[in-house]
């Protein structure tokens, strides 16, 4: 009898103890799936930003190192908590900028990117991770902020901001921050900050240098006070064709959120007429003083021209993004592809291969039967590869026992300066070099990885 | 500017000292008064190159913004004049 009860009240206790385990999965469960951000993927309107009055003890200890700070202090930190900031762009100026805004406890950040994380943004998005590749960045930014602060409201957007959401959007928020990469939308961001008259704390790198300015901020000016046409687009270098050392970015981001704090905080911004340059090669800054606000300005001025929204893509002449656009230049029969240029080869027919990129790209990866001469040095003649040239062309002819024309295929990274090559090269054919059959291998090297050679690599 | 020697010393930024393959260099004989405009275009004249950025540039004299027009500028020994042009990536 006494066996039974032992025996009864020992399997009791397992079950209890099952119980306890399941509503503790459970718990955790729920907690976890209240924890998951909702992805936004159009402009909803937000509640308002609640004021805090008072710090808790736990507020006083995370930001105890600040409050010591009597640029800042409890007032500071309070204000802090109710300002909201957007940040258009979570790449290598917004991941730093959202980074630190959450560490510091802004109130709320917007945190918008119409992309995907992928392995070539690692070096400089450093919210991103590997597991995270193929991911909407907006929400991969969001994660990672509310793995370090997760008292700061965070709103992904995965969406492009354009012309019929930037206001709505806009105007929801306290500051703005230009961290994009393209100058359709540097355009879009200023001109709705100036419409809805929010501070624009603006900053972009490339290569080895940065620029950072305050806009529409205290009677400063705007980015169209500054630069009231575009450039042409084919004088604008972006990240992904120029290149950009990861720290530059980062530089340039952390000193967004050192304006953005000051401005949210109430100690004011010191970039509010002034072009700040950072040269990372020399590790030099310099700081231009703007002139103010200018009253012919078409956005800010006395008398607009723009007093709403227009289509950027149109007024720039270029894609509000910095993914390589292709040129069409050549006609179809002045191209081949990849695979035509395989079973060229696999026919040993006599041929020139002529790669055009830069030496830095060349010593990445090349086709190893190539010989490179950079655009560049086409474009300016540089007699020493002309030379080269010449003798390479004049070596096939003699190959070729037939006679005719000597083909001379050109190919670059993605098949956009082989083009521009193959114009000049039919402009020189004939004259300053022996008469040549010249086109160009569209998609370039990597197209030729992607569908001829898969172990040639990508970049 | 790191030169001492006498004239204007030139600094270029991004684009342009790509453009100019300098990234500073000394000018000397220039006028102690000329237009802005006249400045730029003594540039040009030394670097064709920057033509590519007209329109589209931040010219700087002892690091104040100057507008490229009709405006007179003065320049002396050891002034600084700065080529910006914008950046747009991120």
């Amino acid at each position: 009898m006494s066996e039974d009860v032992s025996c009864l009240k020992a399997q009791l206790e397992e079950k209890e103890r099952e119980i306890a385990a399941l509503k503790n999965k459970l718990s955790l469960l729920e907690k976890s799936q209240t924890l998951v951000l909702d992805l936004h993927d159009k402009v909803t309107p937000l509640t308002p930003l609640r004021a805090k009055h008072a710090l808790s003890n736990e507020d006083i200890m995370r930001y105890s190192r600040q409050l010591l700070l009597p640029d800042l202090g409890v007032r500071g930190q309070l204000n802090l908590s109710k300002t909201s900031v957007l940040i258009v762009g979570c790449g290598g100026l917004g991941c730093p900028l959202a980074q630190y805004l959450a560490a510091a406890g802004i109130g709320r950040l917007g945190l918008l990117d119409y992309d995907e994380v992928e392995l070539s943004n690692l070096h400089r998005q450093v919210l991103h991770g590997e597991e995270n590749q193929g991911q909407a960045k907006a929400l991969s930014a969001a994660n990672a902020v509310r793995r370090l602060n997760s008292t700061v409201e965070c709103v992904p957007y995965h969406l492009q901001l354009s012309p019929e959401n930037a206001l709505q959007l806009i105007q929801q928020y306290d500051i703005v921050a230009d961290c994009s990469d393209n100058v359709p939308t540097r355009y879009l961001v200023s001109d709705a900050c100036v419409l809805s008259g929010k501070p624009l704390v603006s900053a972009s790198a490339l290569r080895m240098d940065g620029q950072l300015t305050v806009y529409n901020y205290r009677g400063g000016p705007c980015y169209r006070c500054l630069y009231p046409a575009p450039p042409p687009p084919e004088t604008v270098t972006n990240c992904s064709d120029g290149g950009v050392l990861g720290v530059v970015p980062g530089i340039m981001g952390c000193f967004q959120a050192l304006e953005v704090i000051k401005i949210a905080s109430g100690q004011g911004s010191s970039f509010g007429q002034q072009l700040l340059m950072f040269d990372a090669q020399d590790a030099r800054f310099r700081s231009i003083k703007l002139r103010p606000r200018q009253a012919g300005c078409a956005v800010c001025g006395e008398e607009p021209s723009v007093t709403q929204l227009v289509d950027y893509e149109a007024f720039c002449g270029s894609a509000a993004t910095d993914k390589c656009q292709r040129l069409h230049l050549l006609s179809r029969d002045q191209r081949i592809t990849a695979q035509d240029y395989k079973s060229i080869l696999d026919d040993a027919g006599p041929h020139l291969l002529l790669d055009v990129r830069p030496l830095v790209e060349v010593d990445i990866c090349h086709l190893p039967f190539s010989l490179n001469i950079p655009l560049s040095s086409l474009e300016e003649r540089k007699s020493e590869h002309l030379q080269l040239l010449r003798e390479r062309v004049g070596q096939l002819k003699r190959q070729m026992a037939g006679g005719g024309r000597p083909p001379v295929y050109v190919i670059c990274k993605q098949g956009n300066d082989s083009q521009k090559a193959v114009q000049l090269l039919e402009k020189m054919s004939g004259s300053e070099l022996d008469h040549v059959t010249v086109k160009d291998i569209s998609g370039g090297l990597m197209a030729w990885a992607r569908t001829v050679d898969p172990t040639f690599p990508q970049y | 500017c790191n030169c001492c020697c006498p004239g204007v010393c030139v600094l270029y930024f991004a684009r342009s000292a790509e453009l100019t393959g300098l990234k500073e260099e000394q000018l000397v004989a220039v006028p102690t008064e000329l237009s802005s405009r006249d400045l730029w275009g003594l540039l040009l004249q030394r670097h064709p190159r920057l033509s590519l950025l007209q329109d589209h540039v931040v010219l700087a004299i002892r690091q104040q913004f100057v507008a490229i027009g009709d405006q007179l500028v003065s320049l002396g020994d050891g002034d600084e004049v700065a080529v910006v042009p914008p950046l747009s990536g991120g």
